[in-house]
């Protein structure tokens, strides 16, 4: 007993010193990737050169002696500079290529810090960074790699204010970004600073790849001038990613961004890549030229400086969801009031309006859920389940037959409420659904519930 | 004379357009002389799941750029191949 007290602790002892140490490490980290905390502040010119160091003749060796690249390529690439905007499963790939590459310096725009669900395709964070901003991120693990590279983070959100400022000091710009709203911001501020564009995206097994504004190609805005309805945007959060997908456009960004830095020409400038991962197939789309009538970079521009683009898109220019407020309070029911309800065997119904490959990750701990996914609500073959479940409940003897709707974080669920009642019609049900939805079980019910 | 007035044309369906329409592409039959405003609304007629995107998706012809207008008449033939590409702006 003894023996297993003194172990323990030992172990706990061990384990302050390892907290101790890691905390020394960031600090470390930190100092060494040279900047922190930059903001739109105007940078020192970046140094030019004019021939490679033997260190540097040694290290790019393997792409010097490219014809299509060569010393002048190398000179021209150290001579560059490369903003990536977002440091996530785009940013990750593209800014470790162009660091190896020799770009000359390159700035890291993302206002998020680095979490545990990020880890699968943003591959230059680790696990003792959980927390960390994501621009320092990757800047330290780059600087690892190449510690030739100047690398500036900065841990802001790029918006109208601070985006032409930081983006004219660089030569060429990565939308790496997840949102609808930024993505119209990059678009219009590198029209207006006359940078050039590369912009990947990537969403479940399909990636896309296009530089705008480059040699008279078009911009983000001449293909499409309307941000989409913004209940028609998918994150990868609710989405879903396979983090190769974003690995291989985020590649192919900074593969675009060495040729158009090194004097090479990016062959994506009048052209969209469409990936496909499950076929395995990359098709090429020619599109059209810039559009004389666009608003941003047609001939009589409308739009000179950059405006609200949160209002422009009516979406947050973040990836982030946001709780929503659908249905009234009466309409509602915490998770602790449904577990009530299962301690007490209370007869009602259990409708969870995930995705089928949701409830294979957790399930509310009721045998007889019913599951109808939210684009499936419409559809009379599972909602007579449904109506079949609510007549055995009503010749019980119950009533007002409870129904309790549970999502993933008390969205869908809301309005899954209001389709049920239309579908249903039936003046002899009770219908709430769960408030949070399963985060709120896992936080307010059961702390072993996993979270996704 | 006209032998052939209607052509099979294949419709891939890329992004946000695969998930509102469930299936990956499509044969479509489509009059072989068509201004490219209708084959728009002929495919927003068949999936009316489509129409909430209506205004953000670009159509490409065989791999080329195809522009929405009621005046471009063109010729299409059967083995042509229409893509319908909203934007992905995940990352
Ligand atoms: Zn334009």
């Amino acid at each position: 007993m003894d023996e297993l007290q003194l172990l323990k602790d030992e172990l706990s002892k061990r384990d302050a010193e390892i907290a101790k140490l890691k905390m020394a490490l960031q600090e470390k980290e930190k100092q060494l990737s040279l900047r922190t905390d930059v903001t739109e502040e105007a940078l020192k010119p970046l140094k030019q050169v004019n021939k490679l160091s033997n260190e540097s003749i040694s290290r790019y060796s393997r792409q010097l002696i490219l014809p299509e690249l060569g010393v002048t390529g190398q000179v021209k690439l150290t001579n560059s500079s490369v903003l990536i905007v977002g440091a996530g499963g785009l940013g990750c790939p593209s800014a470790v290529y162009l660091a190896a590459a020799g770009i000359g310096r390159l700035g890291i725009v993302d206002y998020d810090e680095v979490e545990l669900s990020n880890l699968h395709r943003q591959i230059l964070h680790t696990e003792d960074r959980v927390g960390m901003s994501k621009s320092q991120s990757v800047a330290t693990t780059c600087h690892r790699l190449n510690s030739g590279v100047e690398y500036v983070p900065y841990h802001l959100a790029l918006d109208s204010c601070n985006a032409l400022p930081i983006i004219s000091q660089y030569d060429i710009v990565l939308d790496a970004t997840d949102n609808v709203a930024t993505r119209y911001l990059l678009n219009d501020a590198c029209v207006i600073a006359g940078k050039t564009l590369v912009s990947g995206s990537a969403l479940r097994f399909e990636g896309q790849l296009t530089v705008y504004n480059y040699e008279n190609g078009p911009c983000y805005r001449c293909l499409y001038p309307k941000p989409p309805p913004p209940q028609t945007v998918t994150n990868c959060s609710d989405g879903g990613v396979v983090g190769v997908v974003p690995g291989i456009i985020g590649c192919m960004q900074a593969l675009e961004a060495i040729k158009i830095a090194s004097g090479i020409k990016s062959s994506f400038g009048q052209r969209m890549l469409l990936f496909d991962a499950i076929d395995g197939t990359f098709r090429c789309v020619k599109l059209r030229g810039r559009q004389p009538s666009c608003p941003v970079c047609g001939d009589a521009p409308t739009i000179t400086q950059l405006i609200d683009y949160e209002q422009f898109c009516g979406a947050k220019a973040s990836d982030k969801d946001k709780a929503m407020n659908i249905l009234e309070k009466e309409q509602r029911m915490s998770a602790k009031e449904y577990k009530t309800i299962l301690e007490e065997k209370k007869p009602h119904i259990l409708v969870d309006v995930r995705q089928p490959v949701e409830l294979e990750i957790c399930q509310l701990p009721n045998t007889k859920t019913i599951n109808i996914p939210v684009s499936s609500l419409q559809k009379e073959e599972k909602i007579s389940e449904l109506r079949d479940r609510i007549n055995q409940l009503k010749s019980n003897g119950d009533d007002k037959v409870p129904i309790v709707v549970v999502c993933r974080r008390g969205n869908d669920s809301q309005s899954a409420v209001n389709t049920l009642k239309q579908q249903l019609l039936d003046n002899n049900i009770e219908i709430k659904d769960i408030k949070g939805g399963l985060h709120s079980w896992s936080k307010n019910v059961d702390h072993n519930f996993p979270q996704y | 004379m006209e032998l052939n007035t209607f052509a099979n044309v294949r419709v891939l369906f890329f992004a946000k357009s695969r998930e509102l329409v469930g299936e990956k592409e499509t044969v479509i039959n489509y009059p072989s002389r068509i201004s490219t405003r209708r084959i728009l609304n002929e495919l927003l007629e068949r999936y009316n799941s489509l129409s909430v995107i209506s205004e953000n998706l670009i159509l490409s012809l065989n791999e080329e750029y195809l522009d929405i207008n009621d005046d471009l008449i063109i010729n299409l033939k059967t083995g042509d191949e229409l893509a319908v590409i909203p934007p992905i702006s995940g990352g």
